[in-house]
């Protein structure tokens, strides 16, 4: 089998699979998957002479993924633009209003709970805080495990760890249940 | 109760902040270099900790990566599906190819800039730099009585060397002038002077680019010109050693 052919295999055995790995995994347009696709496979495609690894779908697997994490990489650096407005443009639309905010004292309450509980997730040992980070943004103990490069079983003990000196430092016996996901 | 949304919301605050101290995510080669385990247990934690920072990149990394389509799988591109999503990527190959061609040759373009710009900066400098004159070094003329034939070595310490040949002081000529010749081919003028006035002591002054003289043996004639003659007032024997 040459080259070519294996590429080609590869091709039509994981493009449609990985325009939806990369809609539904990182939010984007189908038009901008096709692109991520495309974009990985070309990378591929130059790169397959030189590889000399095993498994090729393995190899584009680290493609892939490393296209997504620069393409999510180059969003979170980029400059924040903002847009400017002639001041004589009559025709510029104004921002919306913003909301109508709480009155003071309960801002005040607010801000203080919220520094409350960001100073306990802080203060957590750190292999309990990452599993408690990574788990309040819905990541599954599979992919927190992955992640971590620790077992589920041990996810799922530094999780319980985390929620319990939590309760204790918030002294709220009931927060965060134990639910099996 | 403390819910689950309220920590998620106060561990996105929590992470907000962290960003602002922490700077720019990892790199791609980093990121690599942490899955595969091939970084050392500090770097390691550091890179862990930048990227629970940014969840969106930790994503990248956790996703389970389909497996691909069998044959008879709807998910395998049809004929029909793959030339067209073929011809795309081959368009592709072929831009970047050309983008590549001229980027190779922007490149080439840019370094013969570069090498041409540092010679032109090296002959400037070179320009700029004050000359070296050694000090002034008196010439006999040949057949002095008392010197014979003695030849003049010429030393100096600088990029030219700075001749004051011995002239009578009643000569009664405008201007002089200067040449040297090998004294084996004493036909070829290998530098020669303008013609110049004698300085305000009477003397000559010959300043003589050390480059136009290796060594070897050499003559130089003083002329003398008045009006629109010229003739030889002395010669003198020039003796440029090995250096």
């Amino acid at each position: 089998m040459t080259n070519d052919d294996r590429f080609q295999d590869l091709y039509r055995k994981y493009y449609k699979r990985m325009v939806r790995f990369y809609v539904l995994s990182f939010r984007v347009t189908e038009e901008d998957a096709e692109e991520l696709t495309q974009d990985a496979f070309f990378r591929f495609l130059e790169a397959m002479d030189e590889y000399r690894g095993d498994a090729e779908w393995a190899y584009l697997e680290t493609i892939a993924r490393n296209v997504a994490y620069n393409r999510i990489r180059s969003q979170k650096t980029a400059k924040r633009g903002a847009e400017t407005v002639d001041i004589h443009d009559r025709n510029a639309i104004p921002e919306p209003a913003a909301p109508p905010e709480p009155d003071y004292a309960q801002r005040e309450e607010d801000a203080l709970r919220s520094k409350r509980l960001r100073d306990a997730i802080a203060g957590l040992p750190t292999g309990s805080r990452e599993c408690i980070q990574l788990w309040l943004n819905e990541f599954t103990y599979d992919e927190i495990a992955k992640f971590l490069k620790i077992t589920v079983d041990a996810v799922k003990s530094r999780l319980r760890d985390a929620k319990k000196i939590l309760r204790a430092k918030l002294g709220d016996a009931n927060a965060l249940p134990e639910v099996e996901e | 109760m403390t819910t689950k949304s309220e920590l998620s919301a106060a561990n996105r605050d929590l992470i907000t902040e962290n960003r602002l101290t922490m700077g720019e995510p990892p790199t791609a080669e980093e990121v690599l270099a942490y899955t595969r385990g091939e970084l050392a247990p500090d770097e390691e934690a550091r890179i862990r900790e930048r990227l629970i920072a940014y969840p969106d990149l930790v994503r990248t990394l956790t996703t389970p990566f389909p497996e691909g389509a069998d044959p008879d799988h709807p998910d395998y591109l049809s004929d029909h599906e793959f030339a067209r999503h073929w011809k795309a990527l081959q368009k592709r190959r072929r831009s970047d190819g050309g983008l590549q061609f001229w980027r190779a040759f922007g490149a080439v373009a840019a370094a013969v800039a570069v090498v041409l710009g540092g010679l032109l900066w090296r002959a400037e400098m070179r320009l700029k730099q004050p000359v070296a004159v050694s000090q002034p070094q008196d010439l006999y003329p040949d057949g002095q009585r008392g010197i014979g034939t003695q030849q003049n070595t010429l030393t100096t310490n600088g990029d030219s060397y700075f001749l004051v040949p011995s002239l009578g002081s009643d000569l009664a000529v405008d201007k002089l002038r200067a040449e040297i010749a090998r004294v084996a081919d004493p036909s070829r003028t290998l530098w020669s002077s303008k013609a110049m006035l004698r300085t305000p002591d009477g003397s000559l002054v010959i300043v003589v680019p050390r480059e136009f003289l290796k060594p070897g043996t050499y003559r130089l004639v003083v002329y003398g010109i008045t009006g629109e003659r010229q003739e030889p007032l002395s010669s003198y024997t020039l003796r440029v050693p090995s250096r």
